[in-house]
């Protein structure tokens, strides 16, 4: 914990966020901070869409599709995409980058594990996770 | 400026090129003939006996050009001892310093609505080979697209197979109206030998509505010309989205498609509905594998004719700029119909910058000419 105000917030045990699993911190930095276990890796967005201001990281988790034919998919880096439930805009869980519109790139927040607890780390004071007294 | 007007002038008046760009193509130069009997001589016996007792059971469909079935301009001097042919080279190609008119046709749209296949393909058949000694035989700069009956696409093929490499012959023609959209994969085997052949693929509005197409819009049949006249882009825009999203451009890259006739207007919005919605579905369609917006401007051209006329000059400007107009439009006459375009009286309209790509570079690539 830092001294002026809350800058970190514990989201959950370590534990409780396994592979393909998401554990969001509701309000912090406003929108709500969302962090995903994507293959054992920690990503924590803003749950805020760069695109049209959707609650992205409530949306679909799943595979890149792709296709080397005319009617076959393939599919690719299995729980990296993210997208939005407003637009469905595909976004890289891993960078927070929109996949086909290079402008556009969704706030991310560094995470670490710290005795177990998964901690995010926000860059300003959060307002509704206040300092404890 | 290009070739002079070397057409006998009274005396004292300055010859002046009408030439509007270095080089001028023609995308939509229409050739027609005065009685189905002119296409006797290459059609097999059995069908002109059905013709003689039936009459040429060509599905009708309503409006088409007025004033006539020809469509040609009320101050048109023709008869019927006119020699098209001769008449548009003597009243289009010169004047204007043509470099390359693409001939349309128009008599033949109907076959895309016809039950007899082999019928639909004779009549293909015998108006390219017509198309080839009375048009093209006389002048080499016409250019010939190949009438072909999309619905039995083993026919068609070999017409391209037949007449492909024939050096006149730069395409294929698609009437707009039809049973499936465009992209649908029955057509795939005509866009094969297309591509191979190095043909290019035309669509002029025509056939909506007749015999076994579909209506001429999805909301069923409009009553009036004008609601005839405004169904054109609906038709297209579902043939072009057709032809991108069923990966037509993926399977034949080297596929260019002209489309003619069927107003200009809708392209930006379009293509910018087009991405976006790419955006948020393209995984249902991940062999539409660019931004919709480039496969259009890849290999899609759309004819310039009818002109559009914004309310200002600053909104002309800001809609070829947003159309891509130099990479899209290519400039289309419509010739020898009432709402037609010389390219003197839409040439102002465009920018300089935009000019030469709209009336002939653009054109030239798309056709290889």
């Amino acid at each position: 914990m830092t001294r002026a105000g809350q800058r970190e917030v514990v989201v959950c045990a370590l534990a409780d966020l396994p592979p393909g699993e998401r554990r969001e911190a509701e309000g912090a930095a406003g929108h709500g901070v969302t962090v995903f276990n994507v293959g054992g890796e920690l990503h924590a967005l803003l749950n805020h869409c760069p695109h049209r201001g959707g609650p992205l990281c409530r949306g679909r988790v799943g595979p890149l599709a792709r296709s080397t034919r005319v009617g076959f998919w393939t599919f690719e880096r299995e729980g990296e995409i993210l997208r939005c439930p407003y637009h469905n805009w595909e976004f890289d869980l891993k960078t927070g980058r929109a996949l086909y519109d290079d402008r556009l790139r969704a706030r991310r927040y560094p995470v670490t594990v710290r005795g177990g607890q998964v901690t995010i780390h926000l860059s300003r004071p959060n307002r509704r996770f206040p300092a404890p007294k | 400026m290009g070739a002079v007007d070397t057409r006998p002038r009274p005396a004292g008046q300055t010859v002046r090129s009408r030439k509007v760009a270095p080089y001028l193509v023609d995308c939509d130069c229409h050739h027609l003939w005065h009685k189905i009997d002119e296409i006797f001589p290459y059609l097999p016996r059995q069908y002109v006996q059905e013709i003689k007792d039936f009459g040429s059971m060509f599905p009708l469909g309503g409006w088409t050009n007025m004033p006539n079935s020809h469509g040609y301009r009320i101050d048109h001097d023709v008869d019927e001892t006119t020699d098209f042919a001769e008449f548009t080279i003597r009243e289009h190609l010169d004047p204007y310093g043509f470099d390359a008119a693409i001939l349309t046709g128009q008599m033949v749209y109907p076959v895309v609505g016809m039950t007899n296949l082999d019928y639909a393909a004779a009549i293909c058949r015998a108006h390219n080979d017509w198309t080839l000694e009375h048009w093209a035989a006389k002048d080499e700069r016409f250019r010939v697209v190949l009438a072909v009956g999309p619905n039995d696409p083993v026919q068609a093929v070999a017409e391209i197979e037949r007449l492909g490499d024939h050096p006149a012959v730069v395409g294929v023609m698609l009437p707009a109206g039809g049973r499936h959209p465009y992209g649908n994969r029955v057509y795939h085997p005509i866009y094969a030998a297309a591509e191979q052949h190095g043909l290019t693929i035309m669509t002029h509005f025509g056939g909506e509505g007749r015999g076994q197409t579909n209506p001429p819009t999805a909301a069923g049949f409009p009553t009036y010309y004008l609601e005839m006249r405004m169904a054109r882009p609906q038709i297209a825009q579902a043939h072009a989205v057709s032809l991108i999203c069923e990966g037509v451009f993926e399977k034949f890259p080297g596929l260019t498609w002209v489309f003619v006739e069927v107003d200009t207007w809708w392209i930006p919005g379009m293509l910018d509905h087009f991405d976006a919605d790419w955006k948020a579905v393209r995984d249902y369609t991940p062999w539409v594998r660019r931004l919709p917006s480039e496969y259009f401007r890849s290999h899609i051209r759309v004819g310039t004719q009818p002109m559009e006329q914004p309310r200002s000059r600053e909104h002309l400007l800001s809609f070829l700029e947003h159309a891509h107009a130099d990479e899209v439009l290519v400039y289309a006459s419509d010739f020898p119909h009432w709402d037609w375009d010389a390219p003197t009286s839409v040439a102002p309209d465009f920018p300089a910058s935009m000019r030469n790509r709209i009336f002939g570079e653009t054109a030239r690539e798309a056709f290889h000419l």
